[in-house]
């Protein structure tokens, strides 16, 4: 079968730095894909790849080839907007517009799909009871979206990005900023998409990880450490690296361009 | 001892420029008020002006006015509107420092330049005279550079995850302006317009020789008739030195003038607060 993304010699630079450096890996389709590592190893750099978000920063750039279904992303005939249709994203604080429950799932549906109100009651509804918000929103669909709890927001965020039927979403540290009890609803919606579309998640919360991931990538100063199924990379990790991230333990990561006596220590966050 | 001696005359001259500032405005608005309202009367306001503007009422210098006013917004809103989007789209970033620039000269032309050039173009060239559309084209010039930099703060104002959200969503840069950006600085919009349209209704010296005449003129029934201005009213008026009757209606248009502009200002003001608030959310 073929992979959905597949990466070949990918480096990445803002400017003349590069953030994320030498990475091949491939991807499969409808699995859960959580990358996670250290701040500052370009994860987020990694993930903005995938739908081309990095283009709004204007000094990036990208090296190698990056393939979604086969065909070159980064080639100068992709359609943009296309691609970001397919491979929708959700960032880390939720995003909602001054509009209602009802309109803020319909945001993107209704300029990119034409539909009828009645197709559009369905998809509101699918979409909200995908994402675990329906029962809790049903009697309020016309009151304003503004007056949700930040957890309820950021589902709303992502039911936003589901209703547009994307083949693939892209999810920045979705619970970074919510409380235990919004982020744990947050894992429950990612398990219901298991086995329905592509999940790729960048956490810095090693135990939702554990949780949710069919595979992980661990990154580490810019590069892939180290990549396999969940249960390899918990259970028995290839590298010391690895180990010692997923202890909590810290990491000595000599940094190119510094003298090797300086060594900057990265700890694994949240955990 | 002596750093906090400089410290209290040094606030001692801000708090004293504060007080000249603000009362200067008040003894502006004192002295129009006290002159004015003598004249100020449910006719003035509706009748039209008899006998050189020494008898009578302002009714159609206001309607005049506004009706001028009013189309120079029209004709500069879509001009503003797409320099703003322009400006904040597709420029190249480092381009867009330089059309601010030429934006705020713009703004710093003497309005007396407006009404040379208006009258060389339309009054010369295209040979229109004296005329609504002439006075249109030269406020609309005039109010540009207010409107387009509003906008376009409003733009600039629009939270970078809406932008992102939408893009996100697969739109292409045609929709995320139709969707996101052009509604989210409708605000910005209004604010622009009403500023823009407070400073037409003050200005003279650009219309006073391409668009507008004192008397003998009503509201004009075509783009090339002539219209007269509360503006041009009083300056006629005021000139009027040994008539005191015809002072007298000068103060009580300048009120009326004061008035309209202040309305103007504090609606825009208070939208303003608005933008504030959206973009804090």
């Amino acid at each position: 079968m073929m992979p959905l993304f597949s990466l070949n010699n990918v480096s990445l630079f803002y400017g003349k730095a590069p953030i994320v450096r030498d990475i091949n890996i491939t991807f499969a389709e409808k699995r859960v894909i959580c990358i996670i590592g250290p701040s500052g190893s370009g994860k987020s750099t990694l993930l903005r790849t995938f739908n081309r978000m990095n283009d709004l920063t204007p000094s990036f750039e990208c090296k190698g080839s990056v393939l979604f279904d086969g065909h070159d992303i980064y080639n100068n005939g992709t359609k943009v907007c296309q691609l970001r249709q397919h491979v929708g994203m959700v960032f880390q604080k939720p995003c909602i517009f001054p509009k209602s429950i009802y309109d803020n799932v319909l945001f993107g549906v209704r300029q990119l799909y034409r539909m009828k109100k009645i197709e559009h009651q369905q998809v509101v509804e699918e979409t909200l009871k995908a994402v675990y918000l329906w029962d809790e929103v049903k009697d309020k669909l016309r009151s304003s979206a503004l007056e949700l709890s930040q957890g309820q927001q950021q589902r709303l965020t992502i039911a936003r990005a589901l209703a547009v039927k994307p083949r693939v979403i892209l999810l920045d540290e979705p619970t970074s900023s919510l409380d235990h009890k919004s982020a744990g609803a947050i894992d429950a919606l990612i398990n219901n998409l298991k086995g329905e579309i592509t999940v790729i998640m960048v956490t810095h919360k090693l135990d939702q990880a554990r949780r949710i991931a069919d595979d992980v990538v661990f990154m580490c100063d810019g590069m892939i450490c180290e990549a396999g199924t969940s249960k390899h990379i918990f259970e028995t990790p290839g590298k010391s690296e690895t180990k010692c991230y997923i202890k909590g333990e810290e990491i000595n990561v000599p940094i190119k361009g510094f003298v090797s006596s300086q060594v900057i220590r990265l700890k694994a966050e949240g955990y | 001892m002596i750093r906090r001696a400089k410290g209290v005359i040094f606030f001692s001259i801000c708090a004293i420029a504060t007080l000249i500032a603000v009362s200067l405005l008040f003894v502006i608005v004192g002295v129009i008020f006290s002159k004015g309202i003598s004249a100020f009367s449910v006719t003035f306001l509706t009748e039209e002006s008899k006998n050189f503007g020494q008898t009578g009422g302002i009714f159609f210098q206001i309607l005049g006015t506004i009706i001028l006013i009013t189309s120079a917004g029209i004709l500069s809103l879509p001009i503003a509107l797409g320099t703003a989007v322009y400006q904040t789209e597709y420029l190249w970033p480092s381009f867009r420092r330089a059309a601010s620039i030429v934006l705020y000269a713009l703004n710093g032309v003497p309005t007396i330049i407006f009404g040379l050039f208006g009258y060389a173009v339309f009054g010369l060239l295209l040979n229109v005279g004296v005329s609504w559309v002439s006075g249109t084209f030269i406020l609309a010039i005039m109010i540009l550079p207010t409107l387009t930099v509003s906008i376009k703060e409003a733009i600039d104002s629009i939270p970078v995850k809406y932008r992102e959200s939408g893009l996100s969503l697969g739109f292409s840069k045609w929709k995320l302006i139709r969707v996101i950006i052009i509604p989210h600085s409708f605000f910005g919009i209004v604010t622009g317009l009403l500023l823009g349209l407070a400073r037409a209704a003050g200005e003279t010296a650009a219309i006073m020789f391409t668009a507008t005449v004192f008397s003998g003129v009503n509201v004009p029934r075509s783009f090339l008739e002539p219209i007269t201005t509360l503006q041009t009213h009083i300056l006629v008026l005021a000139q009027e030195a040994l008539n005191p009757q015809a002072r007298t209606n000068a103060w009580g248009a300048a009120l009326a003038l004061v008035m309209i502009v202040f309305f103007i200002s504090i609606v825009s003001m208070f939208i303003r607060s608005r933008i504030r608030l959206e973009a804090e959310r």
